[in-house]
């Protein structure tokens, strides 16, 4: 078996592949080509070697649907639909996020005002036929839109949730009629009430459905062309798999499909070491990013706002629940004209880079206050690829943070800079918060598991702020994304409203209708992977009577309602920090989750032989910001330390791509799948 | 005026940079966090989608520590700190105990209506609960307190405060930790909807639990003297901020003048809303002097949830729009409004629609300040809250109430068209509900919602367009309507034209038609009558000649504006394909410029 797994992100192209008959994992990393990411993708094979041609499994996560919808690249998109209705897409929900601006503005909806049809018809509320629609009307629009040379059209009527035959049927006609054209459905892609929500969700589906086409049929074309004879699959935002077919059409099921794989990786090797509660933790170069994992799963959230709550809009599916924030390697610290220190959200970004890039960079940047302080060596960054300038650093830091606060001195150039991380800490620590305290969680019950660039430079800072007792830091976390895309399984979410009282009276009609959900999500998985092994997953959106918003219970194997209902107070409890006993609950939508694995490598194989001989150890001198001084820090190169190898911090281990910081106070130890564990003192 | 609310002249002690830093966003994270919870748990839609609440820490001097970024505006002008410092009033120090929790809704303090409800718990420097430092505070908008009409605060015509419902002057609902069950009781009793009610108090309960948890850990961390300083040094930054965005004001007095129709009981009489603004140096005072006498129906509000509200939130607009806020945010504000004025009534007046005229009034104080800083305002915008609310029997017996409210067009600035549909300048993240669960809940369809075309406000930029509803009823149903401004209706700037105005109509099934009119209170409606309601349009911004004819082109091929007003208000001749007929817009332009 092997497996390839590439993914696109915006700096750089990682891939990671996997062959069993040799047991090995190899990764390649190149810079992303814009003009055409295919480049960029053969690229990595090229450069390490790693042949295509023949059988195997072709894993892709890459963020062309996120960046179309941001960038607005695609035009000629049309929506159908309910007669009254065309302006839902537009007047969202009516709502200001940011309440003080006068000038605020929603971003523009994707399809405009000209290019959005009504159709006589309409549901009622409870799903009952008021008027059906006329096929004599849609052949009417589908010339029109023929006329227009339309390249794709959303179909979204009211009420279709709860009866989707109106919506179905006209997209059936709308295909019949334009061949060419990319048709979907509201309904295809969720069968969530909310109007607005489900219509935004079918809009975007169609507006990156064209693109889409092109780039999975160019890339298609591109690896047949290099003899690729297996299988191609792309990363879902729901944290599986889908089959290149499934992701033509629906394309919008990929639109976090970056940050995936990471999480993927965090929850297999949680699995297999055996640690129930994992908070993975991904810092990059703009942005860090947080997930709760919690016996090897992690949470999708049914909704996702593409350009954030304040301006953008949202979509429905399952997306993998991660929190970002602005602060990352790059993110630049500034004072504004009160002197106030903030971090971010701007980012010094590749050009120029951070100062000690010595790229012509002026401000100051996380990973300049890191090479002020030490914890990274000018000559082993990215394997000693990049010599840092730290006079550079030093500089903009004095220039932007020291002078204007009228500090001067050495002691107070390496304070400063260790504030510029004391406050991304804290802005971590808040990502942190809202992935685990906001959900009833308690981060010193977690491991903090962390990847990405900067991860491991700064999971000791983050988990002490939080009281986290342990930090993981897996073999190759700066590539981690590409390789817990290699472990990802072919994953599908199905969710459906279904309003019921938890009563006895109900539990029949919910058993059923999990079981139709099942034997959809079966029949389609067998379809796309040819597997029959399916794991089934039932799950419940659960309320108390009168609420609205409602919480995802896991409902397994419940005997009774009595039983459900405790597996939701329970829930509810460690949320809110209440229950309401004398109120009635109730079943707002049914969810179910089909999985099925197509290979997966070993996670032992993902690090060479334990080595033999005497790791090497220098020293050198680095600022902890507890001490007030720079303390003489052993120096370690990840490659040279064998299993079980133990030392205290404060120390620093270096490898390609990230460089793991051990602080004061704590200890490591280098486990059996080659990761890195961190007993953090004082947490 | 209004002495407590005042800042401490300097910050005791110092703080070094980044500790205050840390400290800025670990107390803006109380509040935030805090605010998910209580509107996820919520059973009113006035709470989870309409997010009318608020939720702060106070300091014992009834100042705002920080408060949440969510929310409704109106309610920064303190309704949580003075209702602690009555509760000051009330209790001696030595009868406030930890794990003690009061609630407060005492028309004299704030002045609304008696449906928002503040509760509030102390929290204590030490662990012994001798030192009280602070109080974690939320406010929420409870379904129903009693009073005449169902939703209490849904009235037109109430004429006194015991009309609209129950009163509670800071009364402990858990004493040392423990609930008073004589509390619940009455509570229970006085409420048409006490499953909800009870629910949300319960929310409300955890939320102010959870703060207070909070903020004592931030206390523990980083000691009672650090935290006041941060705090205190943040007031002053903010200050500092506001009150260089004053200076930044030229000097003089600004005026502006609107008004609303009635107040749902004299109906001849308008409000009037007579403004002026002066500048003067960091001074920012807004003088109340000319506005209305407290009128008789339910459209007065206390002197703090009423002038000060408005003018705080109208002054936030216009300084710092960008910045959390806490105490020192409006420190360069005064206010000039003497009593018995229908924005700082007296005690006993009626209250129940204290909100409707605020938006007119912020409105009034923009447009008094636009030759100021005609780059800070956008030209009025709809301007009203426009309840609408549908209230009956289910088929089950249940009592329903479905309430709705305007969203409609805001105006126009430099160089963009007004935006929206959005509520009003009063509200922020207010979610409209959703049709498919009105329908699914009540018995009600909704045939259309969308743009009305030619309702937003002519000009070089265009006003925001008013929004169409149209309901058809399913089951015998009582109406309530509430909208104030007709004829003041969104005004343009700079020579820009007016939005429309609102209109409410119903077309009973036996084809008698109703209206237009602005307010019905519980107004029957029978199978398959039908309610039309049309909000506003946002004002234009300079002269609708001046606006480039493509523009107009294309207002006209999406229908937002028709081609006679194409041609009759901005002298643009639009052919059939949508296309400009420029031989014949300049024609119109130009006889237009001969008239001018």
């Amino acid at each position: 078996m092997r497996i390839f797994a590439v993914d696109t992100g915006g700096t750089f192209t990682d891939m990671a592949a996997y062959d069993s008959s040799q047991n090995r994992i190899v990764c390649s990393k190149s810079l992303t080509t814009y003009d055409d990411l295919t480049d960029g993708i053969l690229t990595t094979f090229d450069k390490s070697g790693v042949v295509l041609a023949g059988e195997g499994i072709f894993k892709h996560g890459t963020t062309i649907v996120i960046n179309a919808l941001l960038q607005r690249s695609a035009s000629g998109i049309a929506l159908v639909t309910t007669r009254g209705f065309r302006d839902v897409l537009e007047m969202a929900r009516g709502n200001r996020p940011v309440p003080f601006d006068l000038f605020y503005e929603r971003s523009a909806p994707l399809v405009p005002r000209e290019l959005r049809y009504e159709i006589d018809e309409r549901m009622d509320g409870q799903g009952k036929v008021l008027r059906p629609p006329r096929r004599d009307e849609v052949d009417a629009l589908a010339g029109e839109l023929k006329a227009l040379g339309i390249a794709a059209v959303a179909v979204s009527f009211l009420n279709s949730y709860i009866n989707p035959e109106h919506e179905q049927l006209v997209g059936e006609w709308l295909r019949a009629a334009l061949p060419d054209v990319f048709v979907t459905c509201g309904t295809d892609l969720t069968r969530e009430w909310y109007e607005y929500e489900r219509t935004a969700t079918a809009a975007a589906n169609a507006y990156v459905g064209p693109q889409m086409n092109g780039y999975v049929r160019l890339l298609g074309a591109k690896l047949t062309y290099r003899d690729f004879t297996g299988k191609f699959y792309l990363m879902g935002s729901n944290g599986g798999v889908v089959s290149a077919d499934r992701a033509l059409r629906e394309p919008i099921m990929l639109v976090e499909s970056g940050p995936v794989g990471g999480c993927i990786g965090a929850a297999a090797y949680a699995r297999d070491l055996g640690i129930d509660n994992v908070l993975a933790f991904d810092m990059g170069g703009t942005t860090a990013k947080c997930a709760l994992i919690e016996k090897g799963q992690f949470d999708v959230k049914p909704v996702y706002y593409v350009g954030g709550y304040d301006y953008g809009f949202p979509v429905r599916g399952a997306v993998i629940d991660i929190v970002e924030v602005s602060a990352g390697g790059g993110s630049i610290a500034w004072l504004d004209e009160t002197r106030r220190l903030h971090l971010g959200p701007r980012s010094a970004g590749s050009t120029p880079g951070p100062a000690c890039y010595g790229r012509g960079g002026t401000e100051p940047t996380i990973t300049d206050a890191n090479a002020v302080l030490g914890r990274i060596s000018p000559d082993a960054f990215l394997g000693g690829e990049m010599h840092l300038d730290i006079a550079a650093a030093q500089r903009a830091i004095n220039d932007k943070i020291v002078k204007p606060y009228g500090l001067v001195g050495e002691s107070e150039l390496l304070r400063m800079a260790a504030g510029m991380i004391s406050i991304a800490t804290v802005i971590m620590a808040g990502s942190i918060k809202r992935v685990s305290v906001e959900r009833g969680r308690d981060p010193r019950d977690y491991a903090l598991f962390a990847y990405g660039g900067g991860g491991p430079l700064h999971a000791v800072d983050l988990a002490r702020e939080l009281h986290i007792p342990t930090v993981i830091v897996p073999p190759e976390p700066g590539n981690f994304s590409a390789i817990g895309m290699l472990l990802a399984d072919v994953r599908r979410d199905r969710a459906e409203t279904v309003i019921l009282p938890l009563v006895d009276a109900s539990l029949q009609r919910i058993g059923s209708e999990f079981q139709r959900l099942e034997a959809l999500l079966r029949e389609e998985l067998q379809s796309e992977t040819g597997s029959s092994e399916i794991a089934t997953e039932r799950q419940a959106e659960m309320r108390y009577r009168g609420q609205v918003h409602s919480l995802l219970t896991p409902c397994q194997n419940f005997g009774d309602v009595a039983e459900l209902r405790r597996v939701f107070e329970d829930l509810y409890l460690r949320r809110y920090g209440h229950v309401e006993q004398k109120n009635p609950v109730e079943i707002v939508s049914l969810h179910v989750i089909g999985r099925t694995s197509v290979g997966k490598p070993d996670l032992a194989s993902l690090r060479a032989e334990s080595p033999a001989g005497e790791p090497s150890r220098r020293v050198c001198m680095v600022y902890f910001a507890g001490s007030a001084a720079k303390l003489a820090t052993a120096v370690y190169r990840r490659h040279e330390l064998p299993d079980g190898f133990t030392a205290d911090g404060p120390a620093l281990i270096q490898e390609y791509g990230s460089t793991t910081l051990v602080g004061v106070g704590d200890h490591f130890t280098v486990g059996r799948l080659g990761e890195i564990r961190i007993t953090v003192g004082g947490a | 005026m209004a002495d407590h609310l005042q800042l401490p002249p300097q910050p005791v002690g110092e703080i070094d940079p980044i500790t205050l830093e840390i400290l800025r966003h670990a107390l803006q994270a109380i509040p935030d966090e805090i605010e998910s919870d209580v509107s996820r748990t919520a059973y009113s839609p006035l709470i989870y989608e309409y997010k009318d609440y608020a939720i702060g820490l106070i300091d014992t001097e009834g100042r705002l520590i920080a408060h949440s970024r969510g929310g409704i505006p109106l309610f920064m002008a303190n309704v949580l700190g003075l209702a602690i410092l009555d509760g000051l009033v009330c209790y001696r120090r030595d009868e406030i105990h930890p794990g003690d929790v009061f609630i407060s809704n005492w028309s004299e303090t704030f002045g609304q209506h008696l449906n928002n409800v503040t509760m509030y718990t102390p929290i204590y420097a030490d662990d012994e609960g001798r030192e009280l430092i602070a109080f974690m505070a939320v406010l929420t908008h409870w379904m129903d307190v009693g009073g005449r009409y169902v939703g209490s605060s849904a009235s037109n015509d109430t004429t006194d405060i015991w009309q609209e419902g129950i009163q509670f002057r800071s009364v402990k609902i858990r004493s040392r930790g423990e609930p008073v069950p004589e509390m619940y009781r009455i509570i229970e009793i006085n409420t048409r909807f006490p499953e909800m009610v009870l629910g949300d108090l319960a929310a409300q309960l955890s939320a102010c639990i959870k703060g207070r948890a909070l903020y004592e850990n931030l206390l523990r961390r980083y000691g009672k003297d650090v935290v006041t300083c941060a705090t205190h040094t943040i007031w002053k930054q903010s200050a500092e901020a506001a009150a260089a965005a004053v200076r930044s004001i030229p000097d003089g007095t600004y005026q502006a003048s609107a008004f609303l129709d009635n107040d749902g009981v004299v109906m001849d009489k308008r409000i009037i809303i007579d403004i002026s603004v002066k500048i003067d140096g960091e001074r920012f005072i807004v003088d109340f002097s000319n506005v209305s006498e407290q009128v008789r129906g339910p459209f007065n509000s206390g002197y703090f949830g009423g002038g000060m509200s408005a003018a705080r939130l109208a002054f936030k607009y216009l300084t710092t729009p960008m910045e959390a806020t806490n105490q020192g945010s409006f420190a360069p504000l005064e206010i000039i409004l003497p009593d018995g004025k229908f924005m700082s009534a007296r005690p006993g007046a009626a209250l129940a629609r204290y909100g409707s005229p605020l938006p007119t009034v912020i409105d009034t104080i923009l447009k008094a300040m636009a030759p100021a800083v005609p780059e800070r305002v956008i030209a009025a915008h709809h301007g009203q809250a426009g309840s609408h609310r549908f209230q009956g029997k289910l088929d089950n017996g249940r009592l329903f109430s479905n309430l709705d409210t305007a969203h409609g067009g805001w105006g126009a600035s430099q160089g963009r068209d007004g935006a929206g549909p959005f509520k009003t300048v009063s509200h922020g993240d207010t979610r409209d509900v959703p049709v498919e669960m009105q329908e699914s809940a009540y018995p009600l369809r909704i045939d259309h919602i969308g743009f009305k075309t030619d309702t937003g406000g002519p000009g070089e930029f265009r006003g925001g367009l008013g929004v169409e509803k149209r309901y058809t009823v399913l089951n015998a149903c009582n109406l309530t309507v509430t909208f104030v401004r007709h004829d003041c209706p969104a005004w343009g700037l700079l020579g820009g034209g007016g939005g429309s105005s609102a209109i409410i109509e119903i077309h009973r099934a036996s084809g008698e038609k109703l209206g237009p009119f602005l307010k019905v209170c519980d107004i029957e409606l029978w199978k398959d009558d039908r309610v039309v309601i049309i909000t506003g349009g946002g004002g234009g911004y300079k002269s609708a000649h001046l606006r480039d004819p493509q523009r107009v082109a294309g207002d006209v091929m999406r229908g937002l504006v028709s081609t006679d007003a194409a041609r009759g208000i901005y002298g643009v001749a639009i052919t059939p394909q949508f296309t400009v007929d420029e031989a014949a817009t300049a024609r119109l332009r130009a006889a237009a410029g001969d008239l001018l």
